[in-house]
């Protein structure tokens, strides 16, 4: 659905340009998120999707036309926008910030309004509670949400989204990071996620663009094959060094392939189907045994070492592992 | 001595210097506020223009008043006219300066977020930046209010008339009653003007920001 | 004088000369320098009294908040009394009116509220952290006001001298409707001899000074705040 063509940004009188030659694409209700160390070019490649900042060189198409063939203010108009800051009117209440583009829209109050309470109940906030209350008012996560809930709001196909939770401490930002996938498995937006946290991106993202200093594309792939197949160097110390155990982090026991436990099972940890691998992992070394139950579709199956070995197998300094 | 006082209040030409006093001061203001908003507009985004501006403020506030008053004598004459250009020069500072800087101290990420989604130029001015920064502008508006009243009593002294005429005629007629009675006159009109622009900057600020100034935010 | 005649532009243009450089040239010496000394020294030695009086009410009221409310009260009043008015009193009351006595008076009294108020506000924008740092290294209360709190003020109070004596400045000029000498002299001797020259030369003098003043200060004021110079508008 959008498609950036050998884009590159050079500011006046600059030598170096902070976006180089970035091509690649990002499917329809796909997540693309950019990430990488400061001054990547992760956020000014974002913005020359909505315009904010003019492309120097190569275009941008979205569902196949440049984003140039409309005015800059009426292609934003079409584009959800939210930024680590926020960025709420501080003089208008929560539900005309919400209603802003909307109202831009020409749509009448009437759908305003039930667009906003909709809206609001989606983000997680009593609509009643807070439709009339000012953003001082709010704390800095429940601002957060608002800020998601007015990119939403004229219910557009494509979103730009900025560390949107980066104003949050850790616990917060999980929840809100939760619940917005939750949200997005429903309304299956496309979204373009800039974060310069590699664990969010791989939470995220289904497509993931690991961007260097200058702005050059390192690697476009999905989270898998980024933390498995790293396509140098820095792509793989950027990662991390546990990038093995984040692999384990993309799988949920209750998608492991795991055989039936015959028994003998009295004296064995219980470890939940819903926890990832990673954390399964964490369990099952901390109870001092090598095997722990876990119950599926009502049969109890054994979950070993091993198993989970056999995850990371396809790793490129790995050995193949089997089950 | 009050009733004394009072006697000068009841004379026939006090309303009219009252008036003249009035007037020069309003139409003095509303011509500064004429000329120095379209001026804090046009440079809002520019950050030469900005620093022109407020340098220009800046050396405008710290001219004597009276040194203004007294050169349009020779260069325009005597009289209420002369007397309204010299305030009205003196009135435009406090508000150029104060409606340049509160327009460009809109915090960038919430005009950063207005262009995001969609807002024109035209309508992030008057939907976001106008109404953030109106208790600034305004501010400015009173602060040059109660300068201009000030000053206007100085009119006196190249014609122009107002309150002043009745503090230099007691000064001179050794009549303190006169004196007084101009002195007090001035102050209260001061203190209305004070309060009265307090509360029309209190009315254009708008709720959200009010909330916000009491959470420290 | 209160007549609100319209004075044609035609007569003005007609006027001979607006500025008559030999008089100008002649009388440098007697009339204009002694003007502009004049008019610098009570200026500023307004400002040096108005300032031994504020700096330590100004410290008193930031500690003992009760005080600094009625404080602001009577400077604030004494601030909106028109300067004619206050001049022409205070000339009225036997005793005072000695040399330029009512004249400083007044300007000492016109600049109290923004000395006091700027005081306060300096040593308020003190952050507490570091006065709890300097109590918890053993600095006494008079150690942390003249080591930590008054050198940390200093950027806005000298913010609050600069404006005070660019207003006094100006006040000045008014004070020589009673006798009080300086620029404002030059002014008023040319209004009632009908002479441009001399209104000419003292207005523009003492628009002159206080600019000059105003630029100096705030190179002072930019000066003592590092941080403020390195930000960029």
């Amino acid at each position: 659905m959008i498609e950036f063509r050998q884009v590159s940004k050079t500011y006046p009188g600059s030598e170096k340009p902070v976006v180089n030659d970035l091509s690649f694409e990002v499917l329809e209700g796909e997540i693309c998120v950019l990430v990488g160390p400061s001054g990547c070019g992760k956020t000014t490649t974002m913005r020359m999707v909505n315009r904010l900042i003019e492309i120097t060189e190569g275009e941008i198409l979205i569902d196949g036309e440049p984003n140039t063939a409309m005015s800059g203010t009426q292609l934003r108009r079409k584009i959800g926008y939210a930024i680590q800051q926020i960025g709420l009117f501080p003089h208008r209440t929560i539900a005309d910030n919400i209603g802003t583009v909307p109202h831009l829209l020409g749509w009448d109050k009437g759908r305003i309004r039930d667009r906003v309470n909709e809206l609001l109940e989606l983000v997680g906030l009593d609509a009643d509670e807070y439709r009339d209350r000012y953003p001082a008012e709010l704390s800095g996560g429940q601002q957060q949400r608002v800020g998601v809930a007015r990119a939403l709001a004229a219910d557009p196909p494509l979103m730009l989204m900025d560390e949107p939770f980066g104003a949050v401490d850790p616990i917060t930002r999980e929840r809100l990071q939760d619940e917005f996938l939750h949200i997005q498995e429903n309304i299956k937006k496309t979204i373009v996620f800039v974060t310069h946290d590699i664990d969010e991106a791989i939470k995220i993202g289904d497509k993931i663009a690991i961007l260097k200093q200058g702005g050059v594309l390192a690697q476009f792939d999905t989270p898998e094959n980024i933390l498995s197949r790293p396509a140098s160097e820095f792509v793989s110390s950027f990662v991390g060094a546990d990038r093995v155990l984040k692999r384990l982090s993309l799988t949920r026991v209750s998608e492991m392939d795991l055989e039936r436990a015959n028994g003998g099972t009295d004296e064995l940890p219980r470890i939940s189907e819903r926890i990832t691998a990673r954390d399964a992992l964490s369990e099952l070394m901390g109870s001092g045994q090598t095997k722990a139950v876990v119950e599926k579709e009502g049969e109890n199956r054994l979950l070993t070492f091993e198993a989970i070995e056999a995850l990371t197998s396809g790793t490129s300094n790995g050995e193949e592992h089997s089950a | 001595m009050l009733s004394k006082i009072l006697e000068v209040y009841a004379r026939p030409d006090f309303p009219e210097k009252l008036r003249e006093h009035v007037v020069l001061s309003l139409v003095a203001l509303l011509v500064a506020v004429a000329i120095a908003m379209p001026v804090a507009l046009t440079i809002r985004n520019t950050r030469l223009g900005a620093a022109i501006a407020i340098n220009i403020g800046n050396v405008g506030r710290a001219v004597p008043s009276l040194a203004i008053l007294a050169l349009a004598l020779p260069l325009l004459g005597i009289g209420f006219a002369s007397a309204l250009v010299a305030l009205t020069a003196l009135a435009i500072p406090p508000i150029l300066i104060n409606a340049s800087t509160g327009l460009r101290e809109v915090n960038k990420d919430i005009i950063d977020a207005a262009r995001g989604m969609g807002l024109s130029g035209g309508q992030i001015l008057t939907r976001i930046q106008l109404p953030i920064a109106a208790p600034v502008i305004f501010a400015g508006i009173r602060t040059s209010a109660v300068q201009t009243v000030a000053s206007a009593t100085l009119a006196t002294f190249i014609g122009g008339g107002g309150l002043g005429d009745l503090i230099v005629e007691g000064y001179s007629r050794r009549g303190p009653e006169i004196l007084l009675a101009g002195a007090i006159a001035v102050a209260i009109l001061a203190i209305i003007t004070e309060v009265g622009f307090g509360a029309l900057e209190r009315a254009f600020t708008p709720k959200g920001l009010k909330i916000a100034q009491k959470r420290g935010r | 004088m209160s007549n609100p005649g319209l004075l044609l532009l035609q007569d003005v243009l007609e006027e001979p000369e607006l500025i008559d450089w030999e008089w100008l040239r002649e009388n440098f010496w007697e009339d204009i320098v002694p003007a502009f000394q004049g008019h610098i020294f009570l200026s500023f030695m307004s400002v040096a009294i108005a300032l031994v009086i504020a700096l330590p009410v100004g410290v008193i009221s930031a500690r003992y908040r009760k005080v600094y409310p009625p404080v602001t009260f009577v400077t604030g009043i004494l601030y909106s009394i028109p300067s004619l008015a206050l001049f022409a009193i205070l000339i009225s009351i036997p005793g005072v009116a000695i040399g330029p006595a009512p004249v400083i008076i007044a300007l000492v009294a016109y600049s109290l509220l923004i000395l006091i108020r700027n005081t306060v506000a300096g040593i308020d924008s003190v952050p507490p952290e570091t006065i709890d740092a300097a109590r918890g290294m053993g600095l006494t209360n008079r150690q942390i006001l003249f080591r930590v709190e008054l050198p940390l003020a200093l950027p806005i109070i000298v913010a609050g001298i600069r404006i005070a004596t660019v207003t006094i400045i100006g006040i000045a000029t008014i004070g020589a409707y009673i006798n009080g000498g300086g620029l404002g002299a030059l002014i008023f001797d040319g209004i009632n001899r009908q002479f441009p020259t001399m209104i000419i030369a003292g207005a523009v003098l003492a628009t002159g000074l206080a600019i000059v003043a105003d630029v100096l200060l705030l190179g002072l004021e930019r000066y003592l705040r590092p941080w403020a110079r390195a930000r960029r508008t």
